[in-house]
């Protein structure tokens, strides 16, 4: 499933752009080969990214995962939820399951990523 | 997101690690004889790589097919297992110079855990010989391993491979061998379906009307066999499996009959199960995977996995006899099952991570699971309501430990590794040595080296 007004990274991020704030979380197609998550590591609020720089781990029975930041920014807010409830980013990847709020630093960050139409491309070729 | 090889994937990479230059190379990864079928009841993305072949990974999700053979029957696709057969007057002589258990022992009927090693006394696999006559076997080897034991044998055959290393002249006596799944095998030609868990031998009389099939399914013993029809279709049917459950059954059909079996098995209510779920079954039960709990980067013996027994030192000769007779006496390592707690939001331990004691490194994780409480487990199977699987609560490890540091009820750790460019950061180690004093970052304990089910 890919939602209409996200941007998305070759790496399986999306981020929701609101002005120079952006939501960040990891695609349906990321959480289904992942399978269920068991453990999310998160960022610390304050911490600043580069684009594709480590944002956050994302750890199922079967593997591990760096999810890698889809603009360049400094993490405003994290779900904490995640902590103790990885599943919900099984459960509900663009909704609940967000992964951290951004401060963009670098707008010009947002252009080089795939829209949905894009990444629905995307995955067909894989 | 980058999935990073040689964490959490390594799980379904063919365990490979002793290769040698010489091996066949391996080809483009072909479906499994019942790749057909597995589309059609899951998507592409969950079916990957495995040792050559593509299989299911999962179908519904790990922890609902794991819970699903300890409750009640799964069915797993073993196509891909390898399945030579060695016949002749001289086949009985050449298996027990080949393999480590006593082969002479073996009645019609009957199977045996072994092993092949060569003659330096490394593990080139672990086997199950299945005696189908007096001078015709089965024997059964891993998917990852089947070219390199193919190659192996044939090298024996041809005189190429050292046998005795003090004798360079020894010989065997040579053995018709054929690999069965083959199409040149013709009718004799077999792959493996399992069944397992406490329903398994419902699901499987479901699928013979003749009462005494039923009846030698039901006096089948662990690690015996009959050779009967179910549906119509030429079995053999063996109480083995790799969960660890009781009741357990491998069925060796044509792989002509293999997708009908399968949905046989489906519809009598059997659960496909993936290679996640095989995975997590056999860590929890304490089951070795080659080129994890034998073999591997630790080159592990089968007296460090606790299966001295299938290394019969009494037998006149084996190859590699020689050269494990010294390490069967003195050995510092050993394979340990630890219990950890696997509640959501824990971190999962993993193959590397460093397992303390005292504060200080004893060994290292090989591999791990997440499985439902063994509490649960044992209400499950008296309960007669239906309870919904949940992920597993805690986190089985088997381990690579100091041999005299490890006892049943030891409190013990891990130590996570770094797995990422922040954790290296903050200080996390990126590899740790025996007897480094370091803090665990989760506690669990030593549990017994198998559970049973």
């Amino acid at each position: 499933m890919v939602v209409k007004g996200l941007l998305y990274t070759k790496d399986h991020e999306w981020a929701k752009v609101e002005g120079d704030r952006a939501t960040i979380g990891i695609t349906d197609h990321a959480q289904d080969q992942l399978g269920e998550l068991t453990f999310v590591e998160l960022p610390e609020a304050g911490k600043e990214v580069k684009q594709k720089g480590e944002l956050a781990v994302v750890e199922s029975s079967k593997a591990a995962s760096d999810v890698y930041s889809p603009v360049a920014g400094k993490v405003t807010e994290v779900n904490t939820q995640l902590a103790s409830k990885p599943e919900m980013i099984n459960d509900d990847c663009y909704g609940a399951g967000w992964i951290c709020k951004m401060q963009i630093t670098d707008k010009a960050t947002t252009k080089n990523l795939m829209d949905a139409g894009q990444y629905e491309e995307y995955l067909k070729g894989l | 997101m980058a999935e990073k090889k040689g964490e959490g994937v390594f799980v379904f990479e063919p365990a490979f690690a002793n290769a040698t230059a010489g091996e066949p190379a391996r080809q483009k990864p072909v479906g499994s004889v019942l790749y057909s079928e597995h589309l059609k009841l899951t998507d592409k993305s969950h079916i990957a790589e495995f040792a050559g072949y593509l299989m299911p990974l999962w179908y519904s999700s790990i922890s609902a097919e794991h819970s699903a053979v300890r409750q009640r029957a799964g069915v797993f696709d073993c196509t891909h297992m390898g399945e030579l057969e060695v016949s002749g007057k001289e086949a009985e002589p050449f298996l027990n110079a080949v393999t480590t258990n006593d082969v002479s022992l073996l009645k019609i009927g009957a199977a045996q855990y072994s092993y092949v090693l060569d003659a330096a006394g490394n593990v080139l696999d672990d086997i199950i010989v299945y005696r189908r006559g007096g001078e015709r076997f089965m024997v059964v080897v891993n998917a990852a391993n089947e070219p390199k034991i193919k190659v192996y044998l044939a090298a024996i055959q041809a005189g190429k491979a050292a046998i005795d290393l003090a004798k360079p002249e020894r010989r065997i006596k040579l053995a018709s061998v054929r690999d069965m799944r083959d199409t040149r095998t013709g009718q004799d030609s077999r792959v493996d379906i399992a069944l397992q868990g406490p329903a398994s031998i419902e699901v499987l009389c479901k699928l013979t009307d003749a009462p005494s099939v039923s009846r030698q399914i039901k006096d089948l013993k662990s690690f015996m066999f009959v050779e009967a029809r179910l549906a119509g279709i030429d079995s053999i049917i063996s109480r083995t499996g790799y969960t660890g459950a009781k009741m357990c059954f491998e069925l060796f059909v044509h792989p002509d009959k293999a997708a009908r079996l399968w949905q046989l098995l489906l519809d009598a209510g059997g659960v496909p199960c993936g290679l996640g779920a095989r995975d997590s079954l056999r860590v929890e039960a304490g089951l070795p995977l080659y080129g994890h709990e034998l073999a591997g980067p630790y080159n592990i013996t089968p007296f460090e996995a606790g299966y001295g027994w299938a290394v019969k030192l009494k037998k006149e000769f084996f190859i590699g006899k020689k050269a494990v007779e010294k390490i069967a006496k003195s050995f510092e390592m050993k394979v340990a099952r630890m219990e950890l707690s696997g509640e959501k939001g824990i971190r999962p331990v993993r193959q590397q991570d460093a397992v303390i004691k005292d504060g200080e490194c004893i060994g290292w994780v090989l591999s791990s699971a997440f499985a439902s409480s063994f509490a649960d487990a044992m209400e499950d199977r008296y309960a007669t309501a239906d309870r919904s699987a949940t992920a597993g609560n805690r986190q089985i490890a088997l381990s690579y430990v100091e041999k005299d540091k490890a006892t049943e009820g030891d409190s013990v750790g891990v130590y996570y590794l770094a797995r990422s460019e922040s954790q290296k950061s903050k200080g996390k180690k990126e590899i740790v040595k025996r007897g480094e004093r370091l803090e665990a970052d989760i506690v669990g304990k030593i549990v017994s080296r198998f559970e049973k089910f």
